[in-house]
C-alpha cells in the first residue's frame, strides 16, 4: 500500500485540528455524476465562487453544518482520470490529491459516482483510493439505475472499494440524511481507506496500458456488484438522439432552442432592463433636482448613479441566459448541440461548443464571455472571446437605428434590408477574424471532439436559479469596479476643464447650450477635435469624434452625446428621437454642405458594426482570461478593423458621388 | 490480452465499423493527449465498443455511456469486430 506525501500530511495534520479550523471535504467525480447537484443540495444558498490561486478556473466553495460539524465543502472541475492534460482537470486532480491552495488542504474526499455507468465511474474512484486519502463515495442516480434494471449491492461495493458507500439520488433528495451523517462521521474520525488493492497490470513484462489494467478491474468489481435483471439502460435516450444528433434536423433543433433563448433574452429581459434604466434615470433626476448644482452633484449624478446603473442594467440578460443555459445544460442537450454543431464549427477552427456564446453574444457580449467557460481548450476558447463582441447586441441597435433613420427615412425595405446588412456583416466579421487567429497567434486545429453524451433527465430549476444567482455575483464582483471606474472616469473626461454653468435660473435653451458648450471644452471634447485629422478619411468630423469616445461607456451612449453636441439635448433625444434625427439631417458644415451624407452614414454604421466601443466587455475578457493582454489585443484589433473598414467604405462612396 | 497480434486483415478501423456491430479494441495509433482522453473515458485496448452511429463525428458506446468522437480520432482507433455472437476474448458477452 503506497502512502504518499499527501496522506502523510492529511494525518499529521489530522490530530491538532483545532475546532475553528474547519474540515474541507472536495467534491470529485466524472463530469455529468451530478456533482453540482449534490453541492447545492449539502451547501445551498452559503456557496460561493472563487477561483483557484493564479487561475481563471472556478470553483465553488460551501459550508455546510452537519451534525454540529461546520464543513467546508469545494466542488471541483469534473474530471475523468487524475492524469488528464487539460487544465481544469489537472487543478481538480491537484485538489483531490490534498493541494487545494498555498494556504488551505483538502482533508477527505467525496467522490460522486454515476450509478448508470458504474464500470466507467470506477476508473476515477481507483485512482483516487490508491492515494490514500479518507474518501467516501456517493453513489448517485440511483433510482435511475433501478429503473433501468441494474441492481447494485452497495454492501459488496462497499467491501470492495473499502470505504463507505451511500446510495442516493441528489436529485431528488433520496439517501442524503445517510449522506450527511457519514460526511459528519468522516469529519469526526477522518478514516482512510482499508483494504482496497490497487489494481495491477495483467502481464508484467509488457509496457502495460495502465488504463488497461485498471479497466479490467472496474469490470470486475461491477460485475461482482451489479446484477443486470433486464438492461433498458440509454434505450429512450438513444430514441431521442436519432433525431437530434441528425445532421440536418438536429442543426434545425439546435437552431429553433437557441433562437427560442436569443428571443427571450433579447424580449424578456427588456422589461427588468427598462425597469432599471427607469429607476435610475429617476434615482438620478431626484439627485439632481435636490442637491445644489455643482460638480459633486455632477459626477454623483453623471458618474456615480449612471455607473451603477450601466453595471445593473446588464444582470437581466446574465441572468435569463444563464438559467436557460443551466437549464439545457441540465437535460443534456447541450453535449447534443456541440456535436451537431461541431462539424460546422471546425471549417473555421473553431469547436462545435463556440456556437452558444457566440449566438448569444447577439444579446449582449458580456454573458457570451462568460459563457466560454464550457470550451475545454484554451485556445478554442480565447478565439472565440476574441471575435463574440463582433456580433450585432442590443446596444448598438440604437445606433444602427438613428443611423438608418438618417440613411433611409422614406423606405422601410430599405431601412431592413441595411439592419439585416449590418447583422449579417457582424457574423461574417466574427467568422474571418476567427479563421485569422486560428492562422496567426493562435495556431492549430481546434481540439478533436470527444464528448460524453449523458442520459437525457429532467432539468432542476433549483440548479438553474442557483447558477444565475451566482453568475450574475460573479459578474457584480469581478466586472463591477471596472465598470464603475470607467464610467466615472470618462464623466470626469467629458466634464474636465470647467466651463461656467448658466444660473439655476435659465431657461431651457440656455441650459442645452451651456452642455454643449460644456462637452466642447471639456477633455473629451479637445479629444475629438484633436482625433478629427485621423477620422476625416472616414468621413466624421470632432462631434462624432467625440460620440466615439464618450460612447467607449456603451455604444449607445454616442446617440445621447450626438444630441449634446448638435444642441437638442439629451432629455429631448430621449423623449423624441424623431426630433434628434431631424435636427441632424439638417445639421449643415460651415460650408453649407449637410454634416450627414450617405457615405459618412455608411461608414458610421460599419465603424459601430466593427469597432470595440464598450469597456465592461474588455472587463469581462480581463475576468475570464486572467490576463490585460487579450482585452488590450480585442480593442486594438476591432479598432483596426473598424477603422479599415469604414475608410473603404467612405472612401469608395465618396469616389461614387454619395458625399 | 495481447495486443501485438499479426491479423491484420481482421482489424478495422473504429469509424469504419458497421452499427450496431460490437467489437474490442486492438490497436490505438499515434498516442496524444486527445487518445488519452479518449482511453480515461473508456476507449482502450481491450475494451468492447460499438458504434452506435456513423459520420463525423461518430457515436461509440462503450460500457454504459455514449460518446461523440472525431471521425480522424477514430481513425486511429483499431478494433476487430465480434461476430456472430461471439463471446469477446476478454470474456465479455456480447449482446446481439
Amino acid at each position: 500500500m503506497i502512502a504518499g506525501p499527501p496522506s502523510t500530511s492529511l494525518r499529521e495534520r489530522d490530530g491538532r485540528r483545532s475546532k475553528s479550523e474547519r474540515f474541507t471535504l472536495v467534491l470529485a467525480g466524472n463530469p455529468n455524476a451530478g456533482k453540482t447537484t449534490l453541492f447545492n443540495a449539502l451547501t445551498g444558498l452559503r456557496a460561493k465562487t472563487a477561483n483557484f490561486p493564479g487561475t481563471t478556473i472556478e470553483c465553488k466553495i460551501g459550508r455546510a453544518n452537519l451534525d454540529g460539524q461546520q464543513i467546508m465543502v469545494v466542488d471541483l472541475p469534473g474530471l475523468y482520470s487524475l492524469d488528464s492534460s487539460s487544465p481544469e482537470e489537472q487543478v481538480a486532480a491537484q485538489a483531490v490529491r490534498g493541494r487545494l491552495s498555498d494556504h488551505s488542504k483538502a482533508d477527505a474526499v467525496l467522490l460522486i459516482v454515476d450509478a448508470t455507468n458504474l464500470e466507467r465511474n470506477l476508473f476515477l474512484v481507483s485512482q483516487i483510493l490508491e492515494l490514500q486519502i479518507p474518501t467516501l463515495v456517493a453513489l448517485n442516480m440511483i433510482d435511475m439505475a433501478e429503473e433501468h434494471g441494474l441492481q447494485i449491492d452497495p454492501a459488496k461495493l462497499q467491501l470492495e472499494l473499502g470505504c463507505p458507500v451511500v446510495p442516493i439520488s441528489a436529485r431528488y433528495g433520496i439517501g442524503l440524511d445517510k449522506l450527511q451523517h457519514e460526511i459528519a462521521r468522516l469529519a469526526a474520525t477522518a478514516t482512510e481507506p482499508v483494504g482496497f488493492v490497487p489494481p495491477k497490470p495483467a502481464c508484467t513484462g509488457c509496457s502495460g496500458c495502465p488504463f488497461q489494467a485498471r479497466y479490467a478491474w472496474t469490470e470486475d468489481v461491477s460485475s461482482r456488484c451489479v446484477a443486470h435483471a433486464y438492461e433498458t439502460r440509454g434505450r429512450r435516450t438513444e430514441n431521442i438522439d436519432q433525431v437530434l444528433t441528425h445532421p440536418v434536423v438536429g442543426v434545425a433543433v439546435f437552431f429553433a432552442v437557441m433562437f427560442g433563448v436569443f428571443f427571450l433574452i433579447f424580449q424578456v429581459a427588456k422589461i427588468p432592463m427598462n425597469l432599471i434604466d427607469g429607476f435610475f434615470a429617476y434615482t438620478a433626476a431626484f439627485a439632481a433636482r435636490h442637491l445644489p448644482e455643482g460638480l459633486w452633484s455632477s459626477l454623483l449624478v453623471n458618474g456615480v448613479i449612471r455607473g451603477v446603473g450601466g453595471i445593473l442594467v446588464f444582470l437581466p440578460q446574465i441572468g435569463i441566459l444563464f438559467f436557460f443555459l443551466s437549464l439545457i445544460e441540465d437535460t443534456g442537450y447541450f453535449a447534443r448541440a456541440a456535436f451537431v454543431m461541431d462539424r460546422l464549427m471546425r471549417r473555421i477552427g473553431l469547436p462545435g461548443k463556440a456556437f452558444v456564446p457566440l449566438l448569444s453574444a447577439h444579446a449582449c457580449a458580456l454573458p457570451a464571455i462568460m459563457s466560454t467557460r464550457v470550451i475545454e481548450d484554451r485556445r478554442d476558447r480565447l478565439v472565440t472571446i476574441l471575435v463574440a463582441p463582433l456580433m450585432t447586441c442590443s446596444a448598438r441597435i440604437p445606433v444602427y437605428t438613428m443611423l438608418i433613420a438618417l440613411l433611409f427615412a422614406r423606405s422601410p425595405i430599405k431601412a431592413s434590408l441595411t439592419f439585416t446588412g449590418a447583422y449579417a456583416v457582424g457574423v461574417m466579421a466574427a467568422l474571418v477574424m476567427a479563421w485569422v487567429f486560428r492562422h496567426t497567434i493562435l495556431p492549430g486545429e481546434s481540439k478533436p471532439l470527444v464528448l460524453e453524451l449523458p442520459h437525457y433527465r429532467l432539468p432542476s430549476l433549483r440548479t438553474a436559479t442557483l447558477q444565475m444567482l451566482d453568475r450574475a455575483s460573479v459578474f457584480i464582483r469581478s466586472a463591477g469596479t471596472t465598470i464603475l471606474c470607467i464610467s466615472v472616469g470618462l464623466w470626469f473626461l467629458a466634464s474636465f476643464p470647467r466651463v461656467k454653468a448658466p444660473p439655476p435660473t435659465a431657461s431651457a435653451d440656455t441650459r442645452v447650450a451651456a452642455a454643449r458648450d460644456q462637452l466642447e471644452h471639456s477633455i473629451a471634447g479637445r479629444l475629438g477635435h484633436s482625433l478629427e485629422p485621423v477620422l476625416k478619411p472616414l468621413g466624421f468630423d470632432w462631434q462624432i469624434g467625440i460620440g466615439v469616445i464618450t460612447s467607449f461607456a456603451a455604444r449607445e451612449v454616442i446617440v445621447s452625446t450626438l444630441a449634446v453636441v448638435y444642441g437638442v439635448g439629451s432629455d429631448v433625444a430621449e423623449q423624441h428621437p424623431n426630433s434628434l434625427y431631424d435636427t441632424l439631417r439638417d445639421a449643415q458644415r460651415s460650408n453649407g454642405k449637410p454634416v450627414f451624407n450617405t457615405a459618412n452614414c455608411f461608414s458610421l454604421l460599419v465603424f459601430y458594426i466593427l469597432a470595440a466601443q464598450c469597456l465592461p466587455t474588455q472587463a469581462v475578457t480581463r475576468r475570464e482570461t486572467g490576463t490585460w493582454k487579450w482585452p488590450l489585443l480585442q480593442i486594438a484589433y476591432m479598432t483596426g478593423l473598424a477603422y479599415f473598414a469604414a475608410f473603404v467604405v467612405f472612401q469608395t462612396l465618396r469616389h461614387f458621388g454619395f458625399a | 490480452m495481447t495486443n501485438t497480434l499479426p491479423i491484420s486483415e481482421t482489424l478495422v478501423r473504429l469509424h469504419e465499423l458497421q452499427p450496431k456491430v460490437c467489437a474490442v479494441v486492438r490497436r490505438i495509433e499515434a498516442e496524444d493527449d486527445s487518445m488519452d482522453r479518449l482511453k480515461s473515458l473508456g476507449i482502450c485496448v481491450g475494451r468492447q465498443v460499438e458504434l452506435v452511429k456513423r459520420g463525423d463525428p461518430l457515436i461509440v458506446r462503450v460500457f454504459g455511456s455514449r460518446l461523440g468522437i472525431s471521425a480522424r480520432l477514430a481513425d486511429r482507433v483499431l478494433v476487430e469486430p465480434c461476430r456472430g455472437g461471439c463471446e469477446c476474448p476478454d470474456g465479455t458477452k456480447v449482446p446481439l
